[in-house]
């Protein structure tokens, strides 16, 4: 190689070295300025899980903060706590009731708004108006509506002479559940009116022109057009409430309690309990993290039937 | 990377969020606090045979000290704290609140000031520092505290005994400080006390109708209840007497009905816990108890939602002259007695707790309100003297003017002698109950760090005896079980 293959070989390299280096240039500019989010959710979000993780082998709780290592036994005494399970099957419960309630009236409702041709924006605004409710509020608020002696309920029902003897809304297994999913559905209902009317209100006109030309009716229309295009939608907002309502609390909470006797537990009124009126924060986090287990199969379950809505589409 | 995975991770990573809300604290490492010394003498006691405690003990005051003549006394109020901010967590709400009024002028004569930085109810404040005390970020320097709830969090106050000396404590109910001591620490120093009494519907009582009545169909005449089998009777004789009348009423959830079901327990012969700590209220003597619960909910003698009442809602029946022979806490009294809250007002009269079973031990679930030191408050000192201004006579003699029984022997001779001039003569019965009751039947819970823990596996289960879930002897050994295994895991059979 002579002097000028050389000098050329470096020129090469010379350019190569800086291309590569201007290339890496926008590479470190990102990280660089990804860095800081990533350091605040690796403290903020990474950290706690995986230190609530690391506490639930150990022994912790709130009034004697030791972690000694025990291994797997919060975990193994979870498969024999009947209240957990309990809890859990009451979640499940729950959540299978309350959001097929509120998919039923919000698709109605979501229909109706999507022919309403005057005020629509109006009744839209009316109708946010439980979600701009905190659940805590709601929970005091039906807590008097179904209060025994002085609640709303009870003395609608009594003037209109339909019941005799005030109905304990709040204590019996059956109403008790009722009361705290009532509750539940007043408030999330519009989240999926919201959503089922997007929905709608984006699907493509000319599939019903053609369906009237056909003489099809409202109802088919609805059967064979509409609800099967609002699939996604369905999906998406099935898998928004049921994250929110699997991890249901503050509502429950307020109502009852999780009572009377754990008739209206829930996976988070127990956590809460285990974790910090009993102070056992270590049984807390494996509770926690068997219930995140479960939820996560439950949410990977509702992403493939939105997938499979998508195929369809 | 494709849609699916995409969203499924943002899914999971979302899930995960959401799920681990609750679950996620911060790391907690108990801070090492170098303590200020203000002992001037030392001493040695023996507590319950087997341990040697060290105690320290406070300077003698240079105040002059209570007598219950001539004007009350303040406390607290004879140092200088320039320059110290206290914060504080207190008990807030309703009568609770009257006293905090003073604060200003324990501010204007010691030159501290008070920061009250978290006011709640009690089971709020009781959430409250066990959280913060476990992370580390309990900052208050003085806490409201009580009876019931401190033995949870002994490892995170400061012994009382080294800022109040004997001389200080005399003025003191001896059984309430006995009640605020463990180990041979004082761990609270009282602002006033409370137990239970029987609050009775006098106009029915006294009503001649219901007297001949009664008497024709329980053989005995209808009189203040002294043991609990009248009050059952009495229970089923006045319910539906009047429309919507209940004949009793307990508060029917979480610690409230732990406690209430102690007390009748404890007047029928039982206990909970025998000495070792092994529990034994599943035996005949819980079960009878227990099956007094369920009959008179079954019976519909208490009204319908009793397990979803807490104290302001049993307080709030009764009021309305819904029931007519009602447990409930002296500190309502004032409140019962205003006509503008309470329909009963005037026409109730009280009556020492009954006795059980076992015939002579009377009913006395008691407990008092109180403040603690936070370990960790660098100004121990200062927080000492708030403790003091806020337990002197004088305040606590505007607190007890509420209805609130106090803790002090000098509050009590004062509370006396106003009552004696009262038009009103429960004003005077009132007091004297109070005082035989708390010479003769005052016990607290426990005094130990798992009775709340102990009471939430202990509730649920009578509320399911009582609603009829399961029977009370299967449930009292479910709920003996459970509590083995929760004493046997915090170290009392290991001794």
């Amino acid at each position: 190689m002579n002097l000028s293959q050389v000098s050329a070989s470096k020129a090469a390299a010379a350019v190569t070295v800086r291309r590569r280096q201007s290339a890496r240039l926008p590479g470190r500019f990102i990280s660089g300025m990804i860095a800081p989010s990533m350091l605040v959710i690796l403290f903020v979000v990474v950290f706690p899980l995986v230190y609530s993780l690391y506490l639930s082998f150990t022994s912790y709780t709130l009034l004697k903060p030791v972690t000694n290592w025990v291994g797997l036994r919060n975990y193994i005494r979870l498969f024999s706590d009947d209240v957990f399970w309990l809890a859990f099957g009451n979640t499940l419960l729950y959540l299978f009731v309350t959001i097929n309630l509120e998919y039923l009236f919000g698709l109605f409702l979501s229909q109706l708004l999507a022919r309403t041709v005057r005020g629509q924006s109006i009744l839209r605004t009316l109708l946010m108006i439980p979600m701009m409710f905190a659940p805590v509020l709601v929970g005091f608020q039906f807590r008097w509506f179904f209060n025994d002696q002085v609640g709303l309920v009870n003395n609608l029902l009594m003037q209109f002479g339909l019941i005799s003897q005030t109905i304990p809304w709040l204590v019996e297994r059956a109403t008790a559940m009722f009361a705290v999913g009532v509750a539940d559905i007043w408030m999330n209902t519009p989240v999926m009116t919201i959503i089922l009317l997007a929905g709608t209100l984006s699907l493509p006109r000319e599939l019903y022109e053609a369906a009237e030309v056909d003489g099809a009716s409202g109802w088919q229309k609805f059967i064979h057009i509409t609800y099967p295009l609002l699939a996604p939608f369905t999906t998406i907002a099935m898998t928004i409430r049921s994250l929110d309502v699997a991890r249901g609390f503050d509502i429950v909470s307020i109502m009852t309690g999780g009572g009377p006797a754990h008739r209206t537990e829930l996976l988070w009124t127990h956590v809460h309990r285990t974790a910090i009126l009993d102070a056992k924060f270590a049984l807390g986090s494996a509770m926690s993290y068997l219930t995140i287990i479960v939820t996560i199969g439950f949410t990977l379950y509702l992403f493939r039937q939105l997938l499979k809505a998508r195929l369809v589409e | 990377m494709n849609t699916k995975t995409m969203l499924t991770k943002v899914l999971s990573a979302l899930a995960i969020s959401i799920v681990l809300v609750t679950a996620c604290g911060g790391a907690a490492t108990p801070e090492t606090i170098i303590q200020t010394q203000v002992v001037k003498e030392t001493q040695v006691v023996t507590v319950r045979e087997t341990q040697v405690v060290e105690v320290t003990v406070a300077p003698e005051p240079t105040q002059a000290l209570p007598t219950g003549e001539g004007e009350p006394l303040l406390a607290g109020v004879d140092k200088k704290f320039d320059g110290v901010t206290l914060k504080a967590a207190f008990i807030g709400g309703g009568q609770y609140e009257k006293m905090y009024e003073s604060i200003p002028d324990w501010e204007a004569a010691t030159g501290a000031k008070v920061e009250i930085v978290y006011k709640g109810d009690g089971f709020q404040i009781d959430q409250k520092l066990k959280t913060d005390f476990a992370a580390g970020t309990a900052d208050y320097d003085v806490v409201w505290d009580h009876t019931s709830f401190f033995s949870q969090y002994v490892d995170f106050l400061e012994p009382l005994e080294g800022y109040f000396s004997p001389a200080e404590l005399a003025d003191f109910s001896p059984a309430i400080l006995d009640g605020s001591t463990t180990d041979g620490h004082l761990w609270l120093i009282p602002r006033h006390a409370d137990i239970s009494v029987i609050h009775y519907r006098k106009d029915l009582f006294d009503d001649a109708k219901n007297q001949a009545d009664f008497k024709a169909a329980y053989g005995y005449d209808l009189k203040p209840p002294e043991t609990w089998k009248e009050v059952y009777d009495q229970a089923e004789f006045f319910t539906g007497k009047l429309p919507g009348m209940y004949g009793t009423e307990f508060a029917g959830k979480e610690e409230a009905l732990t406690g209430r079901f102690y007390e009748i327990l404890k007047a029928n012969g039982g206990n909970y816990f025998d000495e070792n700590w092994k529990p034994i209220f599943n035996n005949e003597i819980g079960v009878a108890t227990a099956e007094f619960f369920r009959d008179l909910y079954k019976n519909k003698l208490v009204p319908a939602d009793t397990t979803s009442l807490l104290w302001d809602g049993v307080a709030n029946n009764f009021c309305q002259g819904n029931v007519a022979v009602h447990n409930e806490w002296f500190g309502w009294y004032a409140y019962f007695q205003d006509p503008n809250n309470c329909k009963v007002a005037g026409q109730f009269d009280l009556v020492r707790q009954p006795v059980g079973l076992s015939g002579s031990i009377h009913s006395g679930w008691a407990g008092a309100h109180a403040f603690s030191i936070n370990k960790t408050s660098q100004n121990k000192e200062a927080a000492a003297a708030l403790i003091k201004f806020l337990t002197s006579e004088k305040v606590m003699y505007e607190e007890a003017k509420l209805g609130f029984l106090p803790v002090r022997d000098s509050v009590w001779k004062r509370m006396i002698a106003d009552s004696a001039s009262s038009s009103n003569p429960l004003d005077k019965k009132r007091l004297e109950i109070a005082q035989t009751a708390i010479a003769n039947d005052f016990f607290t819970p426990p005094l130990i760090a798992e009775w709340i823990p102990f009471s939430n596996i202990f509730y649920p289960t009578l509320q399911a005896i009582i609603l009829g879930d399961v029977e009370p002897k299967e449930g009292l050994d479910q709920a003996a079980e459970e509590t083995f295994q929760l004493m046997e895991e915090a170290g009392y059979y290991n001794k």
